[in-house]
């Protein structure tokens, strides 16, 4: 029986919300949520800006599921969005997962650091990611990957992942990059050129302007890493890539985006509270 | 939400044309170590890998580039060279130069950025001036000549009518010959070692060139983190012969 015809419940969840300056401060200026996506606005921890998180109600995501995240930030604005939890993302019957994050930023500060997502085996997910920052704007993210459940002893030996990033600056593709996993996935996994036997990955980018400037500086942040840490300057790009074990990926990302938030952004040198849960 | 990459379907069935005597004859110029693209400063991390033990021998050099080549940028680059090829073939001007942008922007690190520019902006100067044809010479008047190696290549093939196929593979054998040269000097090899690796590489050069005819822009990738953290690493390394 073809997959379509299985009366499986699907996801389809949507988020969307714009942050703009109103008077002196930062507001959320429009707001549209449908299951299984979910914003919620805590108190913002003393020094940060507005705090989004957001979760899937459903606990995880699986083959077919489709969610949608999008996020600006106006000028004059600055948030933080961050994740409830990490994402799981099941084994797949058939269908690709997608998941797409857009984000637009003006002439204002936005984090978009959501915590890692774990990759079940069997899982197939096909995520992009694009941004479009403006003159003026500073734009930090991140994502983490893990391949399977590394505790339970399982491994993400099959499935599919796609998982591709655009940056564009005033409309002008300026970034692209696609990490892919297909076909024997082990095996890449494995491979003493491909990754090492990393059974991690994270990637965190910096966005801006003065971007360029902040090279030797994030160097120095990457060189504290346990794991294999690097940073380079791509097309104005300030990316970072992680690479080694889950734990040690976490730990590693996390205090160079603590530091990053502190040097670039000045903000507190620490990560919301989710991320240290 | 995100746009989509370019679209670019192929609409000529390029595996019906055949490689000629003349198309062979500037393929093998157009990629030869003799033609002046630089291509000699060039190791795509690979110095690093050395360095880090990495690479030590032949068969990781050829296993490296085996990655590199069916995993890493060549996977991508032979892609895209495939997509300004049909693009210019269909006389799409438009398609030329939003694949332009696309292999500008696919660049995993500084280096290999400047790889990719420094290089491409060599060969349309030198093709330009030799090996002249219009379409190439449009793009460029209109968007300068920093086109990416992998799309000048494919322009300039399909300009003068050289069939895809062969100029992907020709494409695919060059970029693995220049680092397998780079691995002889680096690690250091024999030259025959050097063969060796260049040989047993002919079926991931053979394989890669297939899954770039058949590839969708939009299902494509790479899954090399490692080799870009070498790219990464080769930036700030203390004794360099190569510029990348």
């Amino acid at each position: 029986m073809p997959y379509d015809s299985l009366s499986l419940q699907r996801a389809d969840g949507f988020a969307e919300m714009v942050f703009a300056k109103t008077k002196s401060r930062t507001g959320l200026v429009h707001l549209y949520q449908h299951d299984p996506c979910r914003v919620l606005f805590p108190q913002a921890e003393p020094g940060n800006p507005p705090t989004a998180v957001v979760l899937t109600t459903s606990g995880g995501v699986t083959g077919g599921d489709r969610l949608r995240l999008s996020i600006a930030a106006r000028d004059g604005a600055a948030a933080t969005v961050i994740s409830q939890a990490a994402e799981k993302v099941y084994r797949s019957l058939g269908p690709d997962c997608r998941m797409d994050i857009s984000a637009e930023v003006g002439k204002a500060w936005l984090e978009w650091l959501p915590q890692e997502t774990i990759l079940f085996d069997g899982a197939r997910l096909r995520r992009n990611t694009c941004v479009d920052v403006a003159a003026g704007g500073q734009f930090l993210a991140c994502e983490m990957l893990v391949f399977g459940r590394i505790a339970r002893g399982e491994r993400y030996a099959t499935g599919l992942l796609h998982d591709g990033w655009r940056v564009l600056r005033g409309g002008h593709l300026t970034w692209v990059d696609v990490l892919r996993l297909d076909g024997a996935i082990a095996d890449t996994i494995d491979h003493a050129s491909a990754f090492g036997g990393a059974t991690s990955v994270a990637s965190a980018i910096y966005v801006a302007d003065d971007g360029p400037s902040h090279l030797e500086a994030a160097r120095s942040l990457a060189a504290r890493a346990e794991g294999r840490a690097g940073v380079t300057c791509v097309n104005g790009v300030l990316l970072a890539r992680f690479l080694g074990e889950a734990e040690t990926v976490r730990r590693d990302l996390t205090s160079y985006l603590a530091e990053c938030r502190h040097l670039f952004g000045g903000l507190p040198p620490r990560l919301p509270r989710v991320w240290y849960n | 939400m995100p746009a989509r990459a370019c679209p670019l379907t192929p609409m000529i069935q390029d595996m019906t044309m055949t490689l000629t005597e003349a198309g062979l004859y500037r393929l093998m110029t157009w990629l030869s170590p003799s033609y002046p693209l630089g291509a000699f400063s060039c190791s795509h991390g690979l110095e690093y890998a050395v360095e880090a033990q990495l690479v030590r021998d032949a068969p990781s050099l050829t296993r490296w580039l085996g990655a590199t080549i069916a995993r890493g940028a060549g996977s991508v680059d032979a892609a895209l060279l495939a997509a300004a090829w049909r693009a210019a073939t269909a006389g799409d001007a438009t398609a030329c130069e939003r694949v332009t942008a696309l292999a500008a922007a696919w660049r995993g690190t500084a280096e290999t950025a400047l790889e990719s520019a420094g290089q491409g902006e060599a060969f349309v100067a030198v093709t330009l001036s030799v090996w002249t044809e219009p379409i190439l010479a449009n793009l460029a008047a209109k968007l300068g000549r920093k086109i990416p190696l992998s799309v000048a290549v494919g322009i300039a093939a399909a300009g003068h009518g050289i069939a895809l196929e062969p100029t992907i593979f020709a494409f695919l054998q060059s970029f693995a010959a220049n680092l397998v040269s780079a691995g002889v000097r680096l690690i250091p090899l024999g030259q025959t070692d050097g063969q060796r690796a260049i040989a047993a590489l002919e079926p991931e050069i053979s394989r890669a060139t297939a899954a770039a005819l058949a590839a969708d822009l939009d299902d494509i990738g790479t899954a090399t983190p490692l080799i870009d953290w070498c790219s990464m690493k080769h930036e700030t390394q203390y004794t360099r012969l190569y510029r990348s």
